[in-house]
Formats: structure tokens, sequence, C-alpha cells
């Protein structure tokens, strides 16, 4: 078998655009929970129940700690804190816009909610897994290039470039 | 918008895809296999499962919505829980070993679209997250459409050693 003769094929980007918006939108979605200035749950499990759910079952018993002792404590900070990264995520993977930067900071987020939630009874482990693996996908893939601003970024900063290119040298001509 | 200087088929997004269908393939293996110790393919086992799910939730259950699945269920399932246990078990494993594996991707991609879509409208309208459905569906639909296998996967030869009649299928 000729391995090296055969090509990865190069698949289409689309799929992947559309599963940037979609985690964008799981994002803004999740801040209805964790809205300011009181995030308070509006019905539904709060921010604050489920950090101290995490203090209840921790995974880590120093990330439970951690909890507990700083970010319980000055819960309002922390809690701005999610909101501001959360919702940042959220729409710059919604737009495209910094793509590979948000999908970090998913990716860390999302490791984040797996190791406070795993031992948390009624969560799926694998969801936390799924996310942060989807993070990790739209970092190396391009994903804001098609239906994002990262693309038209790059469109544009080319477009400056070969203009610059094509109009040749510019500055005052020796005379002879 | 779309990158001129880009292409929108590029590796970039194979490697992405092919992480994806790694990592999806991972996590149908871990969980039939937790669901095998579990015993949750039994008879016994899928009818709690169902049980559960169209319970209310102030009763304990799930309290999942759409009664029309749950008539489905009810008419199909549940008239032959050990068989479809049965059936569950081997799909779930092959699902499994063909997305970890990229053998027939787009085959088991969109099976796998079909199982987790099955799932997003079992849960739908109770207390699980049902992101995570979202989250699984997403990722077999890329799986499908970008033919994941291609990129470190067996597919890879299959697109060029195999019969051109089943291309489809990777």
């Amino acid at each position: 078998m000729n391995l090296p003769s055969l090509r990865p094929m190069h698949p289409p980007r689309w799929p992947l655009a559309l599963a940037r918006m979609a985690m964008g939108l799981l994002w803004l979605g999740s801040l209805r929970w964790k809205l300011p200035p009181d995030f308070d749950g509006n019905g539904e499990t709060s921010l604050r129940t489920w950090l101290e759910l995490e203090v209840e079952h921790p995974f880590l018993s120093v990330y439970g700690e951690l909890i507990e002792s700083v970010v319980l404590p000055n819960f309002t900070l922390f809690a701005w804190l999610v909101f501001l990264s959360e919702l940042g995520v959220g729409i710059a993977l919604l737009v495209g816009a910094w793509t590979e930067v948000a999908a970090v900071v998913g990716l860390l987020m999302s490791i984040n909610l797996g190791i406070g939630l795993l031992e948390v009874p009624g969560e799926w482990p694998w969801s936390y897994a799924m996310m942060a693996m989807w993070h990790g996908t739209l970092l190396v893939s391009g994903a804001g290039l098609l239906w994002g601003v990262d693309g038209w970024r790059k469109d544009r900063s080319t477009s400056t470039v070969s203009n610059a290119s094509t109009a040749g040298p510019t500055g005052p001509k020796d005379t002879p | 918008m779309t990158s001129n200087s880009q292409p929108t088929n590029d590796a970039a997004s194979g490697l992405g895809l092919a992480i994806l269908r790694i990592a999806l393939g991972v996590t149908v293996l871990a969980t039939w296999w937790g669901n095998v110790g579990d015993d949750f393919y039994s008879a016994d086992g899928l009818r709690g499962f169902f049980d559960w799910a169209f319970t209310p939730a102030e009763e304990g259950g799930n309290g999942s919505s759409l009664g029309i699945v749950e008539s489905i269920i009810d008419g199909t399932v549940l008239q032959a829980p050990g068989l479809f246990g049965f059936l569950q078990t081997v799909m779930e494993l092959l699902i499994g070993l063909g997305l970890l594996f990229g053998v027939f991707t787009r085959f088991f991609g969109f099976l796998a679209l079909l199982f987790f879509g099955g799932l997003f409208l079992t849960y739908f309208g109770g207390e699980e997250w049902i992101w995570t459905y979202v989250i699984l569906m997403a990722g077999a639909l890329a799986v499908f459409l970008g033919r994941a296998g291609r990129t470190l996967g067996v597919d890879q030869v299959l697109a060029v050693r195999g019969p051109s009649s089943l291309r489809m299928l990777w």
C-alpha cells in the first residue's frame, strides 16, 4: 500500500461555520441564568447554586476548596467575570470575530466546567468533553473565515497588500 | 463573508473534522461501555429509561414533553424492548468504532446523527440540558457532511482504493 500517495480530502468549511455559530448561541443562551446585577437564576438553577454544588461534590478537593474559599466569598466579582467571558465568547463565535481567541477561552471554560461538574449528580461529563472538543476543532479549523468577521478582515488585509504591491513604489522620484 | 485569500475547503478544516470524529467516537464508545456495565440495554433497562424520561420532573423523572415521541416509543421500542436493546447495543458499538477509526464515516456519521436526534427528541422539554444533544448532532452532521474519515482515517485509503459504487459510504 503506497500510503504517501494518499492525500487527505479537504472538506467544506461551512459545517464548521454553522457549528461555530451554534456554539456561540450555546454560550449566549446559558447567560439567562446568570444575568447581572444579581445573577439569580430567573427560575432556573442559579450560578451561585451551581458553584455550591461544585463545592458539595468536588472532583478535585482543591478545586472545591478554591470555590469555597475564594470564589463564593467574592461572588459578585467572579459572577461578572463569568458573565463577561461567556458573553464575549458567545458573540465572538456567533459573528466569527477573533475566533481562535474565543475558541481558546471557550476551551478553557469548558474544561473548567467539566472539572467543576464532573461529580455533580445528574451531570453527564461527556457534555463538557464534547464542548471542549468543539472549541479545539474551532481553534484549528479556521472556522471564522467563512461567514465571519475573520474572513472579512483577512480579505481586507489581503486586498490592501495586493493594492500596495500593484501600485508600485511611491514617494519622490529622483530628478535626472 | 467568505475569505477570498483562503479557500473554503482546506487542510485545517480536515484536521478539525478528524479531531471531532475521533472525539465523538470515544464519547460513544465510553458511554456504550458504561451502559453495558449498567445493563442499560436489557429489556428492563430500556423500559426503565423511557419511563424515567417521560415521568414529570416533580415526580423524579426527566419530564420530557413531546407526546408524539412517547407514543412512537410506546408503539415500537417498548413492544419489543429486548430486541431493540440488542439492536441498540450493536448499533452504538458500530457507530463508535466507525467514527473512531474513520471507517465508512459518512454512513456511521449519518447513523450517529439519527441516534443523537432521537435522544434530542426523547429528552426535549425536560430537565436534561438539551444543548448536549445539539452539540452531539452538530458534531455528527459536520462529520457526515465533511467526510471526516478522509483525514486520519481508514476512509482515506478507501477513497483511493475502494469501489466507486460505494463512495457514498466514505
